[in-house]
């Protein structure tokens, strides 16, 4: 399959309003919620690093004299650091910050300006348990009061952007997670193979035709289930076995590969993906964590050899695709005995997209010196993820009504985002 | 007629894991009834079987044929009085499930899973099997006004205690009673918040949803300042801990003094009291009456009721605070001077996926466990039990559920094969007993069992092309696809 459409087509994908005629008289048409209509925004993709992802490690302060102190076993050694072999240094973005090696494969995301990096940023719950944090980061709440709903969730419940796509939002995995929840309806998918009708193929596309003949004139559902079965038609055709990437994109052979390929699918196929989710699980490393190779550094690859699959294989899509790589929380400055990190506070956003201004670490760094640490000897919050997410909700997917997606929340400009 | 017992069983369908049930006298005694399936094509009567779809979660042959023989009205006065109704069928389903019945400080030594999968079990084999089809549906009417998400903190056991003390005792009771009861339950302190709201750092969740979900409703007048001085009312109602854990406390160390001014009113110091005189005014405040009848005229009768049907929303209302705030007077107008009467023309209403799998696994007599396979189908179309994270509870109107067409095809399918887990159909039995040989005599049945009338044109011509195709020509494998095309069908989505 060739992937050559530019802006334009991405943003007019699938976006079918079904027409509806012929209302029974008694039935009332009104608008169900008090929604704000707009044309769609960007693709959105959140990824999770589940487990409290080590970003000290990931984006290296290597102009920090204290990192090197606290982190003895586990630093990354500087870019001229000609005790270490090359493929083990820190590769330098800015002459203080760089990414650890085994992140390398960003590389041209970065220099395309497509990378953007938010540093000591994160929430401002102190609890240090994954379940909480987790749970608060998703919900997009300070602590346990406000909604139970998902931010992604109230986003889509807030902008009706006309699309009727069963695909308008998935969670790639077992169920949705739980950023996703809300009021809109949401596919998990574990692979786009799940999108079917049960049966062989022959009990499938007589099932299909039954259906397509038994909602055809349909008044109220025929839109609906038209859009269904078109999806399903072409999806039947997607395989992601033989499927052949654009740009010479190559994505690792794991799960989190194989979920980031179907995405880059599900978007090129125009079935109307309008957010997506996936997780990454394995970063809670309090043991072995391992420094330039080892543990993390496996972690890391996989990461980043997806992500630059997809940034590669989407190719000129990604200025309308916004991706967010997430955490629940940072890990501790200092490394444990067992040359792990324990949980922390502050930690790093990761944003990929053509629209990001990229090539560039945003956030202010708040020092990692005595007296500059947060609590235990950790990472401070200086960018509540909140003031990226909700610039990204109203910059990037149209979304006027931020106050709707994270309520009790009054968010500072980052300028991380180009304006649509 | 006459009919042994091995033909009773074949009939209704429920043989596969009900054999404790049928052994008891109760239900064996309804056999004339079951028998009178046979002769549903005759009795057949399409409004009663849509009017029934409103009061049932899927109305079976026997129901139609009672509601037939005595009229709807009657039926719905039977109903209104579910104690009065036998219901052993049920109750034996519901044996295994033994948390129902503890109280919060043993449920939350338990799993947190095994909890939440019997209260979900309970709540799906209760709207299968029990014959208080009204009181399930008027429970599941404030579970939803009173929406609790089992996820949030300790919401997974206390939910059990809410559901059985709360919306299970006064389903059917004085509204008043289930106000003070909902805002006594631990499960909704802890789910608004309202365990956190205290005198110096007030929380104002839970006293903004009771005004703008459980009572007065959105827009009709109560301001922000009396949302705060409602909560400071409340300050200090939270849930104990440690060996009480889950057991409803007043805090006076953390309930603000002073007067208070709601509504209007005067709330003069009283602890606990003060918000308990707000909240029964609340209860049977003229817009509360407006508020609860539109849901509930919306529920029985037609999506956005103020607009459809003004007069009859405005006669429940009145009836509601006539009656100092009965449910079961609002219900007697809506019911009974509204859908029973023959000349009340009754428009669709689109099944919301519960309705939807319900009416599905009960229409065509399913022996189902409730367990994880059909609740997974239900949260794939979007509406998992005690899953509902926002405090406005599952809408009940078209426009939320229409787009999400794909889980249930996939469900119809996987149900008219009879490849659901937990759940066995017996379609080639019931269709025996409806004495359909012929394709077209087995459409006839199951579309007289599922929609209430005999096949259009157009479904049945789709289906003898889908049956051609497939070159089925066992009674099975014509019955499944039948089933499926049914299920599947734009007609079963609206009830």
């Amino acid at each position: 399959m060739s992937w050559s459409a530019g802006r334009e087509q991405v943003l007019e994908c699938c976006v079918h309003v079904p027409e509806q005629t012929n209302w029974p008289g008694w039935l009332p048409r009104m608008a169900f919620a008090p929604r704000g209509k707009a044309s769609r925004g960007d693709v959105l993709l959140v990824v999770f690093l589940r487990g409290a992802a080590d970003m000290l490690n990931v984006v290296v302060p290597h102009g920090e004299e204290a990192y090197y102190q606290m982190r003895p076993t586990l630093a990354i050694p500087r870019p001229d650091d000609l005790r270490a072999k090359t493929t083990e240094r820190v590769i330098d973005l800015d002459g203080f910050f760089g990414l650890h090696p085994s992140m390398s494969s960003l590389l041209p995301a970065w220099r395309a300006g497509h990378l953007g990096i938010v540093h000591a940023c994160g929430a401002p719950d102190e609890s240090r348990s994954h379940f909480r944090a987790m749970e608060l980061m998703e919900r997009g709440v300070t602590d346990e009061r406000g909604p139970a709903s998902g931010w992604v969730g109230r986003h889509l419940a807030s902008l009706d952007t006309g699309n009727a796509s069963p695909l308008r939002a998935i969670g790639l995995g077992e169920q949705a997670p739980r950023s996703l929840r809300g009021r809109v309806p949401v596919t998990a998918l574990k692979s786009i193979a799940d999108f079917h009708l049960r049966g062989d193929l022959q009990a499938t596309s007589r099932m299909q035709t039954i259906l397509s003949s038994l909602y055809r004139d349909d008044e109220a559902l025929a839109g609906v289930a038209i859009e269904t079965l078109n999806v399903l038609h072409t999806l039947k055709k997607l395989d992601p076995a033989s499927y052949v990437p654009s740009g010479g994109a190559r994505y690792p052979e794991t799960d989190f590969g194989m979920g980031l390929k179907q995405v880059a699918m599900l978007i090129k196929s125009g079935v109307g993906l309008e957010v997506a989710a996936i997780d990454l699980g394995g970063w809670d490393t309090h043991f072995s964590q391992g420094g330039s190779q080892g543990l993390m550094s496996g972690l890391m690859n996989d990461l980043a050899t997806g992500l630059a699959g997809l940034h590669a294989d989407l190719g000129l899509a990604m200025e309308a695709v916004s991706i967010v790589v997430m955490s629940e929380f940072g890990r501790r400055a200092y490394e444990n005995a067992s040359l792990g990190t324990d949980h922390g506070h502050g930690g790093a956003l990761l944003l990929l997209s053509g629209q990001v201004r990229g090539g560039k670490v945003h956030g202010n760094w708040p020092g990692m010196a005595e007296g500059q640490l947060f609590g235990p000897g950790d990472l401070a919050v200086t960018t509540d993820y909140r003031d990226v997410l909700s610039e990204l909700c109203r910059k990037r997917l149209n979304n006027p009504a931020v106050n709707q997606v994270f309520p009790d929340f009054a968010p500072k400009e980052t300028n991380v985002f180009k304006s649509s | 007629m006459s009919l042994s017992r091995r033909d009773f069983l074949r009939l209704s369908g429920w043989v596969a894991g009900s054999a404790a049930v049928t052994a008891c006298a109760p239900a064996y005694g309804r056999l004339a009834q079951i028998g009178a399936a046979k002769q549903i094509r005759s009795a057949a009567n399409e409004t009663i079987f849509r009017k029934l779809g409103r009061l049932t979660y899927g109305p079976l042959p026997n129901e139609r044929q009672e509601a037939a023989d005595h009229g709807l009205a009657a039926w719905i006065e039977a109903q209104l009085a579910p104690e009065s109704l036998d219901d052993a069928r049920a109750e034996i389903r519901l044996r295994p499930y033994d948390a129902l019945a503890l109280e919060a400080d043993v449920l939350a030594d338990w799993e947190q899973d095994t909890v939440v999968d019997q209260l979900r079990r309970a709540t799906l084999l209760r709207r299968l099997y029990s014959h208080r089809q009204l009181y399930e549906r008027m429970v599941e009417f404030w579970t939803d006004h009173f929406n609790i998400y089992v996820s949030k903190g300790d919401c997974w056991f206390l939910k059990v205690v809410d559901d059985r003390e709360v919306v299970r005792a006064h389903a059917l009771g004085n509204f008043r009673d289930l106000l003070l009861a909902s805002a006594h339950s631990p499960a909704m302190l802890v789910y608004l918040d309202n365990q956190a709201n205290e005198k110096e750092a007030p929380n104002e969740n839970y006293s903004r949803e009771v005004m703008e979900l459980h009572t007065l409703g959105v827009g009709s007048g109560y301001t922000q300042t009396d949302v705060m001085q409602l909560a400071r009312c409340l300050t200090g109602w939270g849930v104990k801990g440690h060996f009480w854990r889950g057991q409803f406390t007043f805090d006076a160390d953390q309930h603000a003094g002073g007067v208070k001014k709601v509504l209007g009113q005067v709330v003069p110091p009283g602890g606990e009291a003060e918000a308990e005189q707000v909240l029964a005014r609340l209860a049977l405040h003229p817009a509360t009456a407006q508020h609860l009848a539109a849901e509930l005229v919306e529920r029985f009768i037609v999506d956005h009721p103020l607009t459809a049907v003004p007069d009859l929303v405005a006669a429940a209302a009145e009836a509601f605070l006539k009656s100092g705030g009965e449910i079961k007077s609002m219900l007697q107008v809506i019911l009974l001077d509204g859908l029973a009467r023959s000349d009340f023309d009754l428009p669709p209403k689109f099944k919301r996926p519960s309705d939807f799998v319900s009416s599905a696994l009960r229409l065509l007599q399913v022996a189902s466990d409730g367990g994880p396979a059909v609740q997974s189908h239900l949260s794939a179309m979007g509406q998992g039990l005690f899953d509902w994270p926002t405090p406005d509870g599952p809408p009940d109107v078209e426009e939320a559920w229409a787009s999400n067409l794909l889980p249930r095809w996939s469900f119809a399918i996987e149900l008219a094969q009879d490849e659901l887990e937990g759940s066995r159909a017996n379609l080639p039995g019931l269709i025996e007993s409806e004495a359909a040989s012929s394709p077209s005599d087995i459409l006839t049945a199951l579309s007289l069992l599922l929609v209430g009338r005999a096949p259009g044109p157009g479904i049945a011509n789709t289906l003898a092309d889908g049956l051609r195709q497939s070159g089925a020509d066992t009674p099975e494998e014509v019955t499944a696809i039948m089933a499926a095309g049914l299920l599947a069908s734009p007609a079963f989505q609206w009830r």
